[in-house]
């Protein structure tokens, strides 16, 4: 009897205890679990493949963006899931599929392609989550294939080439030969390249389509030598473009006319010898463009020393941007949980805190951002500072107006 | 019209003779070993990697010379260690192992150096062009195409001219009866598959200046390289010549009818070939015998 009351004791004192946790779980857990559990933001991104490198400096800028707003928002923690997209249409909608239904995201950024902007955006319009492509130009991200699902940081081929155009033709020349990346953004530069021709009075001496992946350009520059272009018009990127630039001295290409990349990244720049830095380009930030800018280069140097650029390129700062412009629909919805109040209240957001002279503006019919753009020529000196900048232009200047891309992709009809 | 088609053959040639440089390797190694190396091209990454990296330090010249041999060392252990494993079985086992392998260095190389291209500059005294009218080729173009014939015509001594080439051959058509004369088959194996990748690194040391280099250089070479190898011929030097030097010819020329289209010249070329001579145009056996 005696031993029965100590254990019984001793079992009551063990149900209370049970019963005192479960009851403390049932009061504190439904609404710390919610209010702490983390956003999700998946990255699709390329890790491996031709634009790796890409992939990396828009991750970094993810990164940035994250310590800025001490990785949260509406109180809650923010984590990032990555997926190597490779550059491959079908292996980016795979990765983002995945993302959203096994890691349940509800936010997908990413990319360097048009062609995995395209199949992303695609897996998010099916499973209704917000989508922002981060490095991809191509007009169709919001121009043919717009979604109510998809925005796009970056400015499209039509603000570049647009921004640069009559400069090239009052200035460099008025007879342009094409060289064209075989793929959709490739395709885009041209395009607009080519329709800008009667505006500015110029006229096209030819076109030659490399296929991505091309080491040696050898044949194709002895032939636009052999042109009477004045103008070489490049919408070329990634590694390949590393091997261009290279041989367009080699070839002496710049003897016989100037080159204009339509649009360049500074990261493909750096891994060539200054004397082989002779393009203008246009770009869609340079680092020394405001004081902001140079503080978060700053920032970028100081935490990687080590990556591939040596100073803030477009691809890290068009990663920050996105991360930013995501968080403060966010904050601005007040939720993180209903992507449909997220997308309304992401049209029409204005960012100043931009590290622009221009702040940043989501266009809500078509869900282009619109920043600025720079026009310049690359310094052939060794150093950081590669681009002498000419003109910026305000990107709603020159992007393409609601009779050009006659979509309307936002929440009100 | 004349100078440029001119200047496209010659470039052409030129392309043709690196390719050709690259793809020998490949091709004795197979020939002898029965083994697809696709180690091959990472051995060639390894040249352009070792050259960079040396030549900042000890200059042009002393890194040409040291480079090749450091590759040549990597490609002694790789068959000691691995594709000794693999001789005599079934060519899958080789290649899988090769291709892991591969696969491991390309990135332990872009954890060492990086996702980002790197170019080497040409040396000084090859970085102008020849140009007569509209004819122009850039000096190194030319000083490389010199360096990848010589490359050639030393292997091809060896092979034609001496008893170890006679060896060599004998065991691409039955290396136990090599073996039972005599001849130290592993030993014999070991050597080609050194040359092989020496002949690798030193066209990763030529290409560089031209191509870039980049953590995945290696597995971009080593399709053409393959294809090269079953136009000319398994283990042909005179067939790796040409079978390198039509790719190059045809894709410099094809800029000007079929710009398109000149990636898939080379693959066309090399179904036309196996179809109507399936041991490639100087081949005496195919990849299957």
């Amino acid at each position: 009897m005696e031993r029965c009351k100590k254990r019984c004791v001793r079992f009551q004192q063990v149900v209370l205890l049970i019963a005192a946790i479960f009851a403390f779980g049932l009061m504190a857990s439904p609404a710390d679990a919610q209010k702490k559990q983390p956003i999700k933001i998946g990255v699709v991104s390329p890790v491996s493949g031709n634009f790796a490198d890409h992939g990396l400096l828009e991750r970094i800028g993810m990164e940035m963006a994250l310590e800025d707003y001490n990785n949260e928002v509406l109180g809650r923690p923010i984590t990032l899931i990555i997926a190597d997209d490779e550059t491959n249409p079908d292996v980016a909608a795979r990765r983002a599929r995945r993302l959203v239904e096994v890691d349940g995201v509800k936010f997908l950024m990413g990319g360097v392609s048009t062609s995995t902007a395209l199949s992303v955006g695609a897996v998010a319009e099916e499973k209704k989550v917000l989508y922002i492509a981060t490095n991809q130009n191509g007009d169709q991200v919001t121009g043919e294939s717009a979604r109510h699902y998809v925005f796009r940081t970056p400015p499209d081929m039509a603000i570049l080439v647009r921004a640069g155009a009559k400069y090239v033709a009052d200035n460099l020349g008025k007879k342009w030969f094409f060289l064209t990346h075989d793929y959709s953004w490739g395709h885009s530069g041209t395009k607009w390249a080519r329709n800008m021709l009667s505006t500015v009075g110029a006229k096209e001496v030819g076109e030659l389509k490399v296929p991505m992946g091309t080491r040696d350009f050898s044949s194709q520059l002895l032939t636009i030598r052999n042109s009477d272009a004045n103008v070489l018009v490049i919408t070329l990127g990634g590694f390949d473009n590393v091997s261009l630039l290279k041989q367009l001295n080699e070839y002496k290409i710049y003897d016989k006319m100037k080159v204009w990349y339509t649009l360049a990244d500074i990261v493909d720049v750096f891994a060539v010898p200054a004397e082989d830095r002779q393009a203008y380009v246009c770009a869609e930030m340079y680092w020394k463009t405001s004081p902001e800018m140079q503080k978060l280069n700053e920032r970028y140097q100081k935490k990687y020393p080590r990556a591939a650029s040596p100073v803030i390129d477009v691809n890290t700062y068009n990663g920050w941007l996105s991360v930013k412009i995501l968080l403060e629909a966010i904050k601005k919805a007040k939720t993180a949980d209903n992507v449909e109040k997220v997308i309304c209240a992401m049209e029409g957001l204005t960012i100043k805190d931009n590290a622009r002279k221009t702040p940043t503006y989501v266009r809500p019919w078509d869900h282009q951002v619109l920043t600025e753009v720079v026009f310049g020529k690359y310094n052939p000196v060794p150093g950081n500072d590669i681009l002498d900048v000419k003109v910026t232009v305000p990107a709603d200047q020159v992007a393409r107006t609601k009779q050009e891309n006659p979509v309307n992709v936002g929440c009100k009809k | 019209m004349e100078s440029l088609i001119l200047s496209l053959l010659l470039n052409g040639i030129g392309l043709g003779l690196v390719y050709a440089a690259v793809a020998i390797g490949f091709s004795l190694v197979l020939g002898v070993s029965g083994v697809i190396n696709f180690s091959h091209g990472i051995m060639y990454a390894m040249g352009a990697y070792f050259f960079w990296v040396l030549q900042g330090h000890i200059g042009f010249w002393p890194s040409v010379a040291i480079t090749p041999l450091l590759v040549a060392m990597i490609g002694f252990v790789i068959e000691r260690v691995l594709i000794r494993r693999v001789y005599g079985q079934d060519p899958l086992f080789g290649l899988v192992i090769t291709l892991g392998f591969a696969m491991a260095v390309e990135e332990l190389i872009r954890i060492t150096f990086g996702s980002a291209a790197y170019s080497i500059s040409a040396p000084s005294f090859a970085k102008g062009v020849f140009s007569f009218g509209d004819f122009i080729y850039p000096e190194y173009r030319l000083f490389i195409s010199v360096v990848a014939a010589a490359m050639l015509a030393t292997l091809w001594l060896l092979m034609e001219k001496t008893n170890f080439g006679a060896v060599v051959k004998a065991g691409m058509f039955n290396s136990e009866m090599v073996g039972a004369l005599g001849n130290n088959l592993p030993l014999l194996r070991t050597i080609v598959f050194v040359i092989g990748a020496t002949l690798a690194g030193l066209s990763g040391i030529i290409a560089a200046p031209i191509w870039s280099i980049k953590s995945q250089m290696g597995t971009l070479i080593l399709m053409p390289s393959f294809v090269i190898v079953l136009m000319g011929g398994l283990g042909s030097i005179p067939g790796t010549i040409l079978g390198g030097i039509l790719v190059g010819v045809s894709t410099s020329l094809a800029t000007l009818i079929i710009p398109r289209f000149v990636d898939i010249i080379p693959y066309m070329m090399m179904a036309f070939i196996i179809y109507f001579r399936p041991r490639g145009i100087f081949g005496e056996q195919n990849i299957v015998e």
